[in-house]
């Protein structure tokens, strides 16, 4: 009966991308406004899309480079699983294909929500939101899609039931490497979308706001197009690429401590294994269902609509927790309430980040507040309090993470710290338990940059007054809800991280054994053979404690990396800025007539200098991200490569909360002061402010969601370079 | 082409221009490339006015349309003295010019105090730019100063009456909310020293302001005028400029760096 309920996977992953068609379809049949409103429309979308273009260009040079060295290492040198270049590939495809279709989305969907707008706040916010959901079913639905495809496949050449199990062991392991794909497509379009979307931000905001007191979104400004494509490819594409990676990384993780806690138990070990799948297929269903409850009524507060988002992704959550202790009961899984609480767990783990997230970066709160109050002792005092609050801000999630991770383990384990197999299996379960609804969640972060384009359309336009009012105020509830989701894509990153940390080990195991080592032989002279090595026999074997000086080192050089990573894209930042920088000037220089509105500045030239900055920016960064992983274990050895992934893991997630938060802080505090606060616009607080948003918006924006995927990837690497690290290792 | 006459407060100029009002608004703060920009606040004048100071009569052959045919935007008439001397009647509708050349057309009225407030901050913008803190109502403010008869007065006088919110009846406790200036504890001592002293009715801020005035801490208006007359200019409402002026009320809320 197991493999029968299995095709639910499938079938929900094509409702999903039905969906996403249906509301694609329904948001094209919105017209896009003014003539003025879609020739706007239209620099924005061919920007991103020339963005896209070259991204996917360096990218696929990256691929291809990347694809030949696995062929070879699998095909020549047997140290890898022949279909790893194939998943790679497949993950890299899907995960740049999801990006896709969500940055085409946004960008055909905001100038048909600025022309709603005119019409009604319920008609825009429906728009813009249903248009976000695209690229949530979309990612969950390819996820899901490609996961089925592989276990499909995979099952045909290593059939289920054999070989006591190890089958699927090899079968969960060989699709959790195309998870390294889908992570190095994730951390292209990070780090080069964040990159391009603020040093257009920050480039156009320097010479427009600063020097030529032009405002936000006027179309004097060079930058201005380019700002409104950076917002698509950084937030949109980028975002999406990330939770593409992080949901298929926490079930493909989850299915791989599946299978490796009930080896020798077939048909419990293919109930853990589909049970994540399971779960996240019906996640589907439910954020489907949550989006249609998405919608308010004319005139709506900002707390309307903030509620009514909050109706959606709490309903869906209720009811994923509802519906998957029937799932677990169908299935007929051990422990079925501890897996079930596990899931809770994940939930709460969620929605606390988010909470907390919300709590330390909205004004209506006492931090942010405070950080606005420093202001008014000049720029070093809010850059202190910010950084401050930033690192107090790590706490709860910390915290949060920290009893999501006991408490789903002693779920899963039947409170048993020495059951490692089943508690990790739990900590994975946990991450796709809070990544289930992603397909509502990832809605609300995708709205964001659809509303924040509307506006500017909007601007650009010259629409009413009425009309802008209902932008902003979509837009400014996609702030809130950008910043929460943010939250949410670091918490379930760490979740993750942790359950593919244990699933390395897994992967150790089947590098072993390709090249013969069939047996552990301990320094006390006992041995145990490799096939059935648990997780605590591994650590003894390759000496995986804090007296081990390698682990320590790899500690210290994946800790290193997460501040290194940071500094290099804040760096990028920077000096891609500064190019955007000199060409606005040059064109306020050279093109007679912008300041008057007599002539049309070359929006186009600003788009392709962000472009090529990016691209040429995010090389370095991504390509320590690939090599350090495989380095430090050619020559430290498996103890390092461990000790280099906990480092990234425990460091990166951290300082990831403490620049998201920080960031988002400094940015809200400005807005506080905007509203008449401390002086409002204009006063020394003001300009205070301006300075901390300046400072945050790399934190915010580059190198905090960067973070997420640079803890992941390293942990790819080191999954799917296994094999060489246990082949080659000097020492 | 017609020559129109404009009286500048910032900095203080007559100059003949070509161009209309806007556009003349437009190049004042920006020029024809973006080389520098600065907010600008002018008088439209009566094409026709009598001054035996300002020489007016060779206008028409100062200033003539460029070699290559465009309207000439500024020849400049007198940078000294020039406010004292155009006579009031000549003075027609205001235009307040955001740094980024947005500009504003004000067209004036009588002037009806009915505020409550017991104190005022005043901003004068022409011939001298102090910031000065008053218990006088405008129209008593603008009397004071240009009584010739007093030692420290001026002949005719432009200034802006600016926000002073709860600090405008209760200087010592009120909260500032959105009220940006500058060295504020100063301020808030002279508002109460007035309060304190009511036979001191006015008391200098600032001595002389070096920067734009921030067009959105605007109270009611721009006022000018002599011992005898006073020509008020009222602002648009807030509902009025976010949505029939929305460009021009946009500009003048953005942060620049010379603020």
């Amino acid at each position: 009966m197991i493999e029968n309920i299995f095709w639910t996977v499938p079938v929900a992953s094509i409702i999903a991308l039905a969906f996403a068609g249906f509301f694609f379809k329904q948001m094209m049949k919105n017209s896009e406004g003014t003539d003025r409103m879609i020739t706007i429309a239209e620099h924005v979308r061919k920007g991103a899309m020339a963005y896209l273009k070259q991204q996917y260009k360096v990218v696929g040079v990256f691929f291809a480079i990347m694809t030949v060295l696995f062929s070879v290492m699998a095909y020549g040198f047997n140290l890898q699983n022949p279909w790893v270049p194939f998943a790679f590939l497949t993950g890299g495809f899907f995960s740049g294909l999801a990006g896709f279709f969500g940055m085409k989305t946004a960008t055909y969907a905001s100038a048909r929500t600025a022309n709603a707008a005119r019409e009604s706040l319920n008609g825009a916010l429906k728009i813009a939101f249903r248009s976000g959901a695209v690229m949530g079913l979309v990612v969950v639905g390819l996820g899901l899609l490609d996961i089925s495809i592989w276990f499909v496949a995979l099952n045909y050449f290593y059939p289920i039931g054999i070989d006591d199990g190890h089958n699927l062991v090899i079968i969960t392991t060989t699709m959790l490497t195309f998870g390294m794909g889908a992570s190095a497509q994730a951390l292209f379009a990070r780090v080069g979308g964040g990159i391009f979307t603020k040093a257009a931000d920050v480039g156009g905001d320097l010479v427009g706001k600063v020097e030529a007191g032009i405002p936000e979104d006027d179309p004097r400004n060079p930058a201005t197009i380019a700002d409104n494509v950076g917002d698509n490819v950084g937030d949109v594409a980028g975002m999406g690429a990330d939770l593409y990676e992080s949901y298929c990384g926490s079930i493909l993780a989850t299915s791989a401590l599946g299978a490796a806690a009930y080896i020798g138990q077939t048909e419990m070990q293919l109930k853990a294994v589909i049970a994540p799948m399971l779960i996240a297929a019906v996640g589907i269903i439910l954020s489907i269902l949550g989006i249609y409850l998405v919608k308010t009524k004319e005139g709506a507060t900002q707390k309307d609509l903030l509620e009514s988002l909050g109706r959606g992704i709490n309903i869906s959550s209720i009811l994923v927790i509802i519906f998957s202790l029937g799932i677990l009961y169908i299935v007929g899984i051990d422990n079925m309430f501890g897996i079930w609480g596990a899931i809770i767990v994940g939930l709460v783990t969620g929605t606390v980040i988010g909470k907390a997230t919300e709590y330390y970066t909205s004004a209506t709160y006492r931090p942010t507040q405070m950080i606005a109050k420093s202001t008014e002792f000049g720029s070093a005092t809010v850059i202190i309090s910010g950084l401050g609050t930033g690192m107090i801000s790590t706490t709860i999630p910390v915290l949060a993470v920290v009893f999501g991770i006991v408490l789903s383990f002693l779920f899963a384990s039947g409170f048993d710290f020495t059951n490692m197999g089943l508690g990790l299996y739990g900590v994975g379960i946990a991450a796709v338990g809070m990544l289930s609804t992603l397909g509502i969640t990832l809605a609300t972060d995708a709205y964001g940059p659809i509303a924040d384009n509307a506006g500017g359309n909007a601007e650009m336009s010259g629409l009413g007054e009425e009309v802008r009012k209902r932008t902003d105020a979509l837009d400014s509830l996609g702030n809130t809800t950008a910043a929460t989701g943010k939250g949410f894509a670091i918490g379930s990153a760490a979740l993750t991280a942790l359950a593919l940390l244990a699933s390395y080990i897994e992967e150790l195991k089947i590098g072993l054994l390709r090249i013969g080592e069939n047996v552990l032989e301990f320094s006390n002279g006992t041995t145990v053979d490799t096939a059935t090595a648990t997780l605590a026999d591994f650590m003894n074997y390759y000496q995986v404690n804090l007296m081990n000086p390698k682990v320590l080192v790899g500690m210290l050089v994946g800790s290193m990396m997460s501040f290194l990573f940071c500094g290099l894209t804040m760096n990028a930042v920077g000096r891609a800025a500064s190019k955007m920088v000199e060409e606005v000037r040059r064109q306020f220089r050279e093109i007679p007539g912008i300041m008057e509105s007599k002539a049309e500045p070359d929006y186009a030239r600003c788009v392709e200098i962000s472009t090529k900055g990016a691209q040429m920016e995010m090389l370095l960064p991504a390509s320590l991200a690939i090599l350090v992983p495989i380095i430090v274990g050619l020559v430290m050895g498996v103890p390092a490569v461990i000790g280099l992934m906990v480092g990234a893991l425990v460091a990166g997630f951290v300082l990831a909360v403490f620049m998201a938060n920080s960031g988002g802080a400094w940015d809200n505090a400005k807005k506080y002061i905007e509203e008449g606060n401390l002086g409002g616009k204009g006063s020394s607080a003001h300009r205070a402010a301006i300075i901390g948003d300046t400072v945050g918006d790399p934190f915010k924006d580059t190198s905090g969601p960067s973070l997420n995927i640079l803890i992941k990837l390293m942990s790819m690497v080191a999954i799917v370079m296994s094999g060489l690290t246990v082949a080659f290792s000097l020492f | 082409m017609e020559i129109n006459l404009y009286l500048s407060i910032t900095p203080e100029a007559l100059i003949a221009s070509m161009l209309s009002p806007v556009e003349f608004g437009r190049y004042f703060a920006v020029g024809t490339k973006k080389r520098t920009r600065g907010q600008a606040m002018f008088f439209k004048l009566k094409r026709k006015f009598h001054s035996d100071y300002l020489k007016l009569d060779d206008i028409n052959e100062r200033c003539v349309p460029n070699e290559d045919g465009s309207p000439k935007r500024s020849k400049y008439i007198a940078i000294y003295r020039v406010l004292e001397h155009v006579p009031m009647e000549a003075i027609e509708n205001l235009y307040i010019v955001t740094d980024d050349g947005r500009v504003l057309e004000l067209q004036k009225e009588e002037y009806v105090d009915t505020e409550n407030d017991a104190l005022h901050l005043y901003q004068q913008l022409g011939p001298v730019k102090p910031l000065v803190a008053s218990s006088l109502n405008p129209t008593d403010f603008c009397k004071y100063l240009t009584d010739t008869t007093k030692p420290v007065s001026v002949p005719k006088l432009a200034f802006v009456e600016l926000i002073l919110n709860g600090l405008a009846n209760d200087p010592e406790n009120a909260t500032l909310d959105n009220i940006p200036y500058q060295n504020i504890d100063h301020m808030r001592g002279c508002l109460i020293n007035l309060q304190k002293k009511p036979s001191k009715p006015n008391k200098t801020v600032v001595r002389s302001t070096q920067k734009d005035i921030l067009y959105r801490t605007c109270k009611n208006g721009f006022f000018i005028g002599d011992n005898e007359t006073m020509y008020y200019y009222p602002m648009p409402s807030k509902d009025k400029l976010e949505g029939e002026y929305y460009a021009w009320w946009k500009s003048a809320l953005t942060q620049g760096f010379n603020y």
